[in-house]
C-alpha cells in the first residue's frame, strides 16, 4: 500500500519538478527577447508565445505535485486543531465528492478540447510565427490525469489514517524557507534541552 | 428557489467548506462545476447527462489562466524571490546596514526594518523574510538588551511590506483580477509603500529616542574603519538595490512589461547569487521546485475562482449582492469603509491570495457606481492586507517569528509588539483616503 502511495507521490513530484524547469527556460527566453528588442531592436516573433506556454505548462503540471506536498492553500483556522482522524474524515469525503469530479472533467473535456486543436493543427494567434498550441492544450487532460492519480493517493492516505490514526509518511522534499528554518530551530532547541538535561543529571 | 438564491447558497456553502479546511482551489472548482451544472442544465439534461456547457466553460477557463499574459510575471517574480532568499544575501545586508546605522537611536531596529524593506521588496514572500530576520536580527537585538516587544514588532511589520511595495506579486494578482494595468498599479503603490515604510521608520526612531531603555546602544565592539563599512555597503546594499531599482524603473518608465522586468530580475538575482558564490546546484533546484509549487498554488486558485465567479454571476448572485448594497444607499465613503472592514475581517482566517482572488472580485463591479478608482481601491486593499499578517489571532508573521524565536519570547509579546504597527497601517489608510493623490498622482504623471 505504502509503496503504491509513494510511487504516485514520486510520479507527481517528478512531473511537477520536470515542468518546474520551465521557469529557467522562461527566464532566459524573456531575457533573450528583452535583449533582442531593446538592445538590437529586432524583437523575436516566438518569445512571447513561448513564455506564455512555459508559464502555462509550469502551473498546470505542478498542480498534482503541489497536491502531493499538501501545498494547496487551506483556510485552516479550525482544521489545524482537529485530531488526525478528524482531518482524514473531512478530507476523505471532500476529496471524493470535490476533487475527483474536477479532475475527471479536466481529463474528459480537456481531451475533446485538445483533440479539436489537433484536428485543425491550431496555431497561436498572438504571434505571426504561427506557433502550434495543440501540444500546449494536450497538457490539460494530462494534468487532470495526474491530479486524479494523486487524488486517489490522498484518498488512500485518509483511509489509512482513519484506520491507524496517523497519516502515512510522505516523501522528503524541499521546504519553504520559513518551515525549514522553524524546523531547524526546533531541533536545536530540543538538542540543547537534552544536553542541559544530561548535565543536570 | 430562485436562481439568485441558489447563488447565495453556493457562496454560503463555499464559505462553510473553506472554514472546514479543504483546499480552496478544489472547493472552488467543485462548487463551480456542481452549481454550474444546475445553472446551465438543459430541459432534456437527464437524457444526456454528460452534455452540459459548464464542462467546456471550465476547460476554457483553465486554459485562459494558462495563457494569461499578466500572470506570466508571477512565477518569474517568485523565482527571483526564491533565488535571493536562498543566496545568503540577507545576512550581508543586515550586517552592513547595522554598521551604517549604528549612530541612530534604536540602530539595530532601524537596520532590521531597512533590511526587511529592501529584502521584502525583492522577494514579496512574507514568511521567509520574517523567519530569516528572526534568526538574524532578533538575537542581535535581544543580546543588546532591546525590549522584546519593540524588537519583535519591527521584524513582523517590516516583513510584510513586501506585499505592498512594488514589484510585488500581490499587485500582479490584483491586476489580473481587476483587469487593470499592473504597471499603473506599481506606480500607484510606490508612494503609499514608501509612506508606510517611512512611518514605521519614524516610529522606531521616535520610540528609541523618547525611551532609550527600549533600545540600549549595543556595546562598542571594534567598529571597522569607514572604508570597510563603505565597502560592505557597496557589496551588499548596492547590488540588490540596483537590481530592484532596475526592475522597477524599467517597468515604471514604460520600457518593459512586468513579466519582462521580472525575467531580467530573475536573471540578475541568479547573477548576484553566482557573484556571492552562494549559488549551488542544490539551491538552484530548490528555488525551481519551490517556484513550481507556489505558482501552482496561486494559479490553481485562479482556475477555480474564474469558474466559480462566472457561475455565481450567471445565476444572478452578483446582481443580488449589488442590488442589496446599492439599495442600502450608502455614500461612497461608507461603502469604502464597509468594504475595507470586510476585507480586514477576512484577513483573520484567510491569506491575501484567497482574499484577492475570491472576495475582492465581488466588490470590483460596484466601484464604478460609487465613482471609486479601481487602482485606488487596490492600493487601499494592499495596505489593508498588511494587517491580515499582523492582526491576532491568525497573524501569520507573528507565528513565523515565534517559530524561530528563543523560547522566552511569547506569542503575546509579539502580538503586543505588533499592535502599534496596526495603528500605523490604519493611519496610513486614512491618509491615503484623505489624500488619494498619494496613489493616483504617480500613474498620471508616468502614463498620463
Amino acid at each position: 500500500m505504502n509503496r503504491v502511495l509513494l510511487f504516485i507521490d514520486s510520479l507527481s513530484m517528478w512531473m511537477g519538478k520536470a515542468f518546474g524547469w520551465c521557469i529557467v527556460v522562461l527566464t532566459f527566453a524573456t531575457c533573450y527577447e528583452v535583449f533582442m528588442r531593446y538592445v538590437l531592436g529586432a524583437p523575436t516573433t516566438w518569445a512571447f508565445v513561448m513564455s506564455i506556454q512555459m508559464y502555462g505548462a509550469l502551473l498546470i503540471m505542478a498542480g498534482a505535485y503541489t497536491l502531493s506536498r499538501n501545498g494547496h492553500v487551506r483556510g485552516d483556522m479550525l482544521y489545524r486543531y482537529l485530531p488526525e482522524r478528524g482531518k482524514a474524515g473531512i478530507d476523505l469525503v471532500l476529496y471524493i465528492i470535490f476533487l475527483l469530479p474536477g479532475a475527471l472533467a479536466l481529463i474528459w473535456y480537456g481531451t475533446q478540447f485538445a483533440a479539436d486543436s489537433w484536428r485543425f493543427k491550431e496555431v497561436s494567434w498572438s504571434s505571426p510565427a504561427r506557433i502550434q498550441i495543440y501540444f500546449f492544450k494536450t497538457l490539460l487532460p494530462l494534468a487532470g490525469a495526474l491530479v486524479l492519480l494523486q487524488g486517489f493517493a490522498e484518498i488512500c492516505r485518509c483511509i489509512v489514517c482513519l484506520r491507524t490514526g496517523r497519516f502515512p509518511p510522505r516523501l522528503h522534499d524541499v521546504e519553504e524557507t520559513e518551515s525549514m528554518l522553524i524546523h531547524q530551530h526546533e531541533n536545536e532547541l530540543e538538542r540543547a534541552q537534552e544536553q542541559s538535561g544530561e548535565k543536570a543529571r | 428557489m430562485t436562481d439568485p438564491q441558489v447563488a447565495l447558497l453556493m457562496l454560503g456553502l463555499f464559505i462553510f467548506v473553506v472554514l472546514i479546511g479543504f483546499p480552496i482551489a478544489f472547493t472552488l472548482i467543485a462548487m463551480g462545476l456542481g452549481f454550474g451544472y444546475y445553472a446551465y442544465a438543459m430541459p432534456n439534461q437527464l437524457e444526456n447527462i454528460f452534455d452540459n456547457r459548464i464542462f467546456n466553460l471550465f476547460v476554457q477557463n483553465t486554459f485562459s489562466v494558462m495563457s494569461n499574459e499578466i500572470l506570466v510575471a508571477v512565477p518569474l517574480f517568485l523565482f527571483m524571490g526564491y533565488v535571493v532568499e536562498r543566496s545568503n544575501i540577507v545576512s550581508r545586508l543586515f550586517h552592513s546596514l547595522q554598521l551604517a546605522a549604528r549612530r541612530l537611536p534604536g540602530s539595530l531596529a532601524v537596520a532590521a526594518l531597512a533590511t526587511c524593506t529592501i529584502f521584502a521588496t525583492a522577494t514579496g514572500i512574507v514568511g521567509a523574510v520574517v523567519t530569516l530576520m528572526g534568526l538574524l536580527a532578533l538575537p542581535a537585538m535581544l543580546n543588546a538588551k532591546y525590549d522584546v516587544r519593540y524588537a519583535t514588532g519591527v521584524i513582523c511589520a517590516g516583513g510584510c511590506l513586501g506585499i505592498l511595495i512594488p514589484p510585488s506579486i500581490m499587485l500582479i494578482v490584483y491586476a489580473a483580477v481587476a483587469e487593470q494595468s499592473p504597471v499603473r498599479l506599481y506606480a500607484a503603490a510606490l508612494l503609499p509603500g514608501a509612506m508606510l515604510a517611512g512611518l514605521y521608520m519614524i516610529y522606531v526612531v521616535a520610540r528609541a529616542t523618547f525611551n532609550p531603555a527600549l533600545a540600549p546602544k549595543p556595546p562598542e565592539e571594534e567598529i571597522p574603519p569607514l572604508p570597510q563599512i563603505l565597502w560592505q555597503l557597496l557589496t551588499s546594499f548596492v547590488p540588490l538595490s540596483v537590481l530592484i531599482l532596475a526592475v522597477l524603473g524599467s517597468i515604471l518608465l514604460g520600457i518593459a512589461t512586468p513579466a519582462e522586468a521580472a525575467g531580467v530580475g530573475s536573471f540578475g538575482a541568479l547573477l548576484l547569487a553566482v557573484l556571492y558564490r552562494s549559488l549551488s546546484w542544490d539551491k538552484l533546484r530548490e528555488a525551481v521546485f519551490l517556484t513550481a509549487r507556489t505558482t501552482a498554488m496561486v494559479c490553481w486558485l485562479f482556475i477555480g475562482s474564474w469558474t466559480f465567479a462566472s457561475v455565481f454571476s450567471y445565476l444572478g448572485g452578483q446582481t443580488l449582492i449589488e442590488n442589496w448594497v446599492l439599495g442600502a444607499e450608502l455614500d461612497p465613503i461608507t461603502f469604502l469603509i464597509v468594504a475595507q472592514l470586510i476585507i480586514f475581517l477576512l484577513g483573520w482566517p484567510l491569506e491575501w491570495s484567497e482574499i484577492i482572488i475570491i472576495f475582492v472580485p465581488i466588490f470590483l463591479p460596484m466601484l464604478d457606481t460609487f465613482g471609486i478608482d479601481p487602482i485606488f481601491f487596490g492600493i487601499l486593499v494592499a495596505l489593508n492586507l498588511q494587517t491580515s499578517f499582523l492582526s491576532p489571532p491568525m497573524a501569520m508573521s507573528a507565528y513565523y517569528l515565534k517559530g524561530v524565536a528563543p523560547p522566552f519570547v511569547t506569542l503575546m509579546d509579539i502580538f503586543r509588539g505588533v499592535m502599534p504597527y496596526l495603528v500605523i497601517v490604519l493611519f496610513a489608510m486614512v491618509m491615503l483616503y484623505v489624500f488619494p493623490g498619494l496613489a493616483l498622482f504617480l500613474p498620471e504623471w508616468f502614463f498620463g
